[in-house]
């Protein structure tokens, strides 16, 4: 498969790896898996497997909570949904795309939930040129992701459950507790049975909490993860780096990643999200999202422009401008909270550390 | 060293008719205990030797009493008098916990059913400290010590290295799983060797320099020579230490470099071991001492379940699944929805973890892991995470012990568990319980409510009260029931040993230890309060007490504290007839320290102005006094009153204070306090400023003067009038005051007479007229205005 693309799904991406990974998998698979749970662990969490020529390295994809993506691999081989729920750009969706691509070789199966979702999105729609000329019949019926999943065995991915109505929502309801979709239309052949294999990924986000809130019910049928953002300031600079160099390899920018910049990035969001700096200062937080995702985002932005427009070196001035753009959203108090930060934190580490420190402070100037 | 390590032949592991054997332990740990078990019925020792204090060990029988329950402790102390340890001469303590599943408890039942003897062979806690330096082990400056500490295990690197290595969260984990677990399915020499190469690696990474700072090397030497001299005596010995001692003892054992140490000579007053019940609440690592293992609960049962099984595999399958049931009940009693299908899951949740870590069985880590999937609905957060914290508490275990043979038991710890039983008092749990004591209606409620005072005096921590009648503070006094919580925990057990100098019974240790603290400190405030708590105890004060706070009365010469022992014995007098406490004392101490304060009033006239509140109010309490109970003193109070008015320095506030007292008492002092209010007034600007506190004194003591007439407030009036903005705004706190204690309607009519005053409506005073929205609008961006000008001039860079 041809894999210049933004962004190649997860199977694309670490091909090489999967396929090792199946090759030497000798654990038990729940039925439809292409990987055994301790192969899913190992294609998530990195490791080594061993060949006939000596070892191979698998990378680790997910930082943070080894014992949540266990769990995560158990709930999915069981017969109760996942709903991966958390702040903003914890790398819920990134987990799910990893556990669908190991467990089912396909990442792709997803319904993305949004205010607008209807209940045809999630079970079925009509092409209604078939339709008309037909009359209701397989060929004219027009599966969505739940339904493929069920047929095929596979994952079916739902993206940001909570953006959904409520009674969009309970239509998983009969899904999952019976693994049966019924199609009226289609009449005897109306009944879908859920192939083994089949189950449900959701995730939401925990800013959505109380705009359209899950019915008991329906939280009955999951398990629920809590995916928390790093807190380690050494693992998030790990992060930011291993992110932006995939990035850039896709954007084909051929420029080596500045792991001081990165360190000082990750400094700023793991301070600003904590509210205390590394002094013990306390820090006002802003209201928008800090997570690694964004941290990610802006690295990525002052890397390209220092590819495309500067001298191939990040600009600390550019990366204050990113940085800006990514913390004063929605609430202009945060851009207060900003220069603050920059007047505590950021000078006190200028005068202590110097360096790039130093840059930084300097760039504060385009706060405003 | 291999030879004395595993008793022979480094082929066999173990040698069972070796002269010795080493058996290297983690302190509360089910399977060392079980393996020991398995390795005591082969080898059949002579003796076994157990680290441990050697001056406990006439302890050792009542801990394998048949009537002892788990957990247990050794509570040992010492008082430094001698400076051996430092020149601060202080007090140590420290515990030595024992659970069903501890090696050191089974090693010794498993002596008794032999008929073996059992002994210590650890430095006496003393002698623990003393050759430890300062701020290193035991010598921590931490409020808790534990004798069998563990913290050595997870010490260094190494363990991070093998969590890191193995996938696994914590040491816990890896423990659980390798050890715990791990060690189910091996032999007993297998795991042997499996312990001492964890235990002799982790000790590799520790330098000699620092075993020697923490007392380590002088353990192991003093226990040395107790083996070698047990060897020289028996034909096989076995050795049952920590873990992280046992390869330092085999060093020494080989190297033949064994001599007596000689101990420090201590006072038989200045240290003791004593046996107390303990709890696992205190047991569990994460709260306790260090000691030993997290959930000491949970762990229990699995040794408990050991010993009744012939085959030990499955046990932490059935105890999970227990803990898991037990879980999901206590979480649907506090309305947290747990279906079934929820248990169902967790438990395959459980099953799937413990075969993906390639986990023989399930730990308490998979139950942990599992709650957490399945029985959070939501995101977790403190308040959802309520089935986990369930899940702690029952894994823990709220139980405690007791101790069987009521020889030892110490007297105040046997007395406060009979009290307790009598009183129907829940004590053996330790989980808080709270009881209501009706103070005046009921026999028991009186009981309980002196009890429940007496070892909060002790010191104990026992009891909280909750709600009822502060008479420390002359609070809540018509409350007629107190709410107590009480919780029994170790250091009430400890407290109560402390105690054991001061009487056999808690009552007996209650008075020696007023009487105590009646020789210590030697002012009229402290004394009153402990007559208040001896009061509330229930507990007469002795003639020899009754002198020793008169002359504590008379000795003392702060005002002060006089004027507070004398709230307090007032107190007390009213309160005696209440409480069924008849003690005619408190009477003779209120005329003894009425009388002092008398004397020294003239005095107070001058008094700091930050001590004038506290003045006024010891005056306004004579007052109260004078006029209620000691009538015969009005006269003598009066005229003390008139020298304090009279003297050249005055405070304005106390002065202000003593004329509205004597107002109080004699009508005529009315002229006199006018005089004075006008002589502030016409004063300098300085002088216009203290009328201000005086009059705030004048209305404290007597607030009538305001009302009977127009006077005093023309005169406030032309005070008020006569200031600049700047000096007015300066007196407005002290005026305001002044008024603070008048009701709203007493307010109300004070402002109409000041209305009147200006000729204008008290309702046109009160009610000024509002802003209108224009001018408020304009006001508000002005301030902005300003906001920004100003902001610009203060840069937020330099730059």
């Amino acid at each position: 498969m041809e894999s210049n693309f933004i962004k190649p799904p997860v199977e694309i991406r670490y091909k090489d790896e999967l396929d090792a990974l199946r090759k030497y998998d000798d654990g038990k698979r729940p039925e439809n898996w292409v990987l055994s749970p301790k192969a899913v662990r190992t294609f998530i969490l990195g490791g080594k497997i061993k060949t006939e020529s000596g070892s191979i390295e698998i990378s680790r994809k997910f930082y943070g909570n080894d014992a949540l993506v266990e769990r995560c691999i158990i709930t999915l081989a069981g017969n109760r949904g996942l709903m991966l729920v958390g702040e903003p750009g914890t790398a819920k969706t990134m987990l799910s795309e990893l556990l669908s691509a190991a467990c089912c070789g396909i990442s792709t199966n997803t319904v993305q939930g949004t205010a607008g979702t209807t209940e045809d999105m999630i079970k079925y729609s009509w092409n209604y040129a078939l339709l008309l000329a037909k009359g209701p019949c397989r060929e004219a019926l027009v599966p969505s992701p739940l339904l493929i999943g069920m047929e095929k065995g596979i994952f079916a991915r739902f993206e940001e459950i909570t953006r959904t109505p409520a009674e969009i929502q309970d239509s998983l309801i009969s899904v999952m507790s019976d693994q049966i979709l019924n199609i009226p239309e289609l009449e005897n052949e109306g009944l879908v049975f859920a192939r083994p294999g089949f189950n449900i990924i959701g995730t939401a986000n925990t800013r959505d909490k109380g705009v359209n809130e899950m019915s008991g019910a329906l939280k009955r049928r999951f398990n629920f993860e809590t995916v928390e953002p790093v807190r380690d300031v050494r693992l998030e600079k790990e992060i930011i780096l291993r992110e932006a160099r995939n990035l850039a390899e896709t954007g084909h920018i051929d420029m080596p990643v500045d792991a001081d910049a990165a360190e000082l990035l990750a400094v700023t969001y793991h301070e600003l999200r904590e509210g205390v700096d590394s002094e013990g200062t306390v820090i006002e937080t802003p209201t928008a999202v800090m997570s690694t995702a964004e941290a990610v985002s802006v690295y990525y932005q002052t890397l390209s422009h220092a590819w495309y427009y500067g001298n191939q070196k990040i600009d600390m001035k550019i990366m204050t401008e990113n940085l800006l753009g990514a913390v004063c959203k929605e609430n202009k108090d945060d851009l207060e909270k900003l220069k603050a930060y920059f007047r505590t934190s950021v000078k006190n580490k200028s005068n202590k550390v110097g360096g790039l420190w130093k840059e930084y402070y300097t760039a504060a100037k385009v706060l405003k | 060293m291999e030879r004395i390590l595993y008793g022979g032949k480094s082929s066999e592991i173990i040698d069972y008719s070796s002269p010795l054997i080493l058996y290297p332990v983690r302190h509360h740990s089910p399977i060392c205990s079980y393996h020991l078990i398995k390795l005591i019925e082969r080898y059949r020792p002579e003796i076994i030797l157990i680290e441990g204090p050697e001056n406990a060990n006439h302890l050792i029988n009542v801990l394998t009493d048949e009537k002892t329950e788990l957990p247990a402790a050794f509570y040992c102390y010492y008082k430094d008098s001698k400076s051996l340890v430092s020149e601060d001469k202080e007090d140590y303590k420290c515990y030595y916990p024992f659970q069903y599943s501890s090696p050191e408890y089974n090693a010794a039942v498993q002596a008794k059913k032999l008929g073996v003897p059992a002994e210590f062979i650890d430095l006496p806690y003393s002698e623990l400290l003393i050759n430890t330096a300062e701020d290193r082990g035991m010598r921590k400056n931490t409020e808790k010590h534990s004798y069998t500490d563990d913290s050595r295990l997870i010490g260094g690197e190494f363990y991070k290295r093998l969590c890191e290595k193995t996938g696994l969260r914590s040491f816990e984990e890896f423990w659980e799983k390798y050890f715990e677990i791990g060690g189910l399915y091996i032999s007993t020499d297998d795991f042997v060797r499996q312990m001492t190469t964890y235990c002799t690696l982790i000790r590799n990474d520790v330098s000699e320099k620092e075993l020697e700072a923490d007392g380590t090397l002088s353990r192991e030497k003093y226990m040395a020579y107790n083996i070698s001299a047990a060897m020289n005596k028996y034909e096989k010995v076995l050795v049952v230490t920590g873990g992280f001692h046992t390869s330092g003892l085999a060093k020494l054992l080989e190297s033949g470099e064994i001599r007596a140490a000689k101990l420090h000579k201590v006072a038989e007053k200045d240290q003791g071991c004593y046996p107390m019940a303990y709890s696992y609440r205190a047991a569990d690592a994460l709260r306790g001492y260090a000691s030993g293992m997290m959930y000491p609960g949970f762990y229990d049962n699995i040794m408990k379940e050991l010993l009744k099984r012939e085959l030990p595999e499955g046990v932490y399958n059935e105890q999970t699944m227990t803990l898991l049931a037990k879980t999901a009940k206590a979480a649907s009693k506090r309305d947290v929805q747990v279906t079934m299908s929820d248990i169902t899951a967790a438990y395959t949740m459980m099953g799937g973890l413990a075969a993906l870590r390639n986990s023989k069985e399930t730990g308490i880590s998979e139950v942990f892991d599992g709650v957490t999937s399945c029985f959070i609905k939501g995101e977790k957060t403190i308040s959802s995470s309520l089935p986990l914290d369930i899940l702690s508490e029952l894994a823990t275990g709220s139980g405690i012990g007791h101790i069987g043979d009521t020889q030892h038991v110490p007297p105040l710890i046997a007395d406060f568990e009979k009290q307790c039983g009598e009183m129907g008092l829940k004590y053996q749990t330790a989980v808080p319980v709270k009881v209501e004591a009706a103070l005046f209606t009921s026999k028991k409620g009186q009981l309980i409510s002196r009890f429940m005072h007496r070892m909060n005096f002790l010191g104990t921590g026992f009891a909280k009260l909750l709600k009822g009648p502060d008479i420390h503070n002359n609070r809540d006094r018509s409350r007629v029931r107190e709410e107590w919580q009480f919780r029994r925990s170790p250091e009430v057990d400890a407290s109560l040993i402390d105690h054991t100098t001061d009487g056999f019974t808690i009552e007996e240790a209650c008075a020696a230890y007023a009487e105590k603290l009646l020789n210590a400190r030697r002012r009229c405030e402290t004394a009153a309060s402990i007559a208040v708590d001896c009061f509330l105890m229930g507990i007469p004060l002795t003639s020899a007490e009754q002198e020793k706070i008169d002359g504590i009365i008379t000795e003392d010469g702060d005002f002060f504290s006089i004027g507070s022992g004398l709230s307090s014995f007032d107190t007390l007098w009213g309160l005696q007839r209440l409480y069924e406490f008849d003690d005619e004392a408190a009477m003779k101490y209120v005329l003894r320290c009425f009388d002092r304060l008398i004397s020294a009033l003239p005095s107070m006239a001058d008094v700091p102005s930050e001590r004038a509140e506290e003045t006024v109010k010891v005056m306004r309490l004579m007052y109260m006094i004078a006029v209620n109970t000691l009538t015969d003193r009005l006269g003598v109070f009066e005229a003390a009153l008139l020298t304090m008015t009279s003297a050249k320095e005055k405070e304005p506030l106390v002065h202000g204070a003593a004329m509205g007292l004597l107002c109080a008492i004699n009508e005529d002092h009315r002229i006199s306090a006018e005089r004075f209010a006008k002589g502030y007034l016409a004063g300098s600007l300085e002088i216009r400023k203290k009328g201000a506190d005086y009059l705030r004194g004048l209305f404290t003591t007597s607030k009538d003067i305001v009302f009977t007439d127009s006077s005093f407030l023309e005169m406030t009036d032309k005070l008020i009038v006569s200031m600049e903005f700047d000096d007015f705004l300066e007196i407005l706190p002290s005026l305001r005051l002044a008024f603070s204690g008048f009701t709203p309607s007493e307010l109300q009519l004070t402002a109409k007479a000041a209305a009147e005053l200006h000729g204008m409506d008290d309702k046109a005073l009160l009610n000024k007229k509002a802003v209108n929205e224009k001018m408020f609008s304009f006001g508000e961006k002005f301030d902005i205005r300003i906001c920004e000008d100003i902001g610009k001039e203060v840069l937020l860079y330099e730059n």
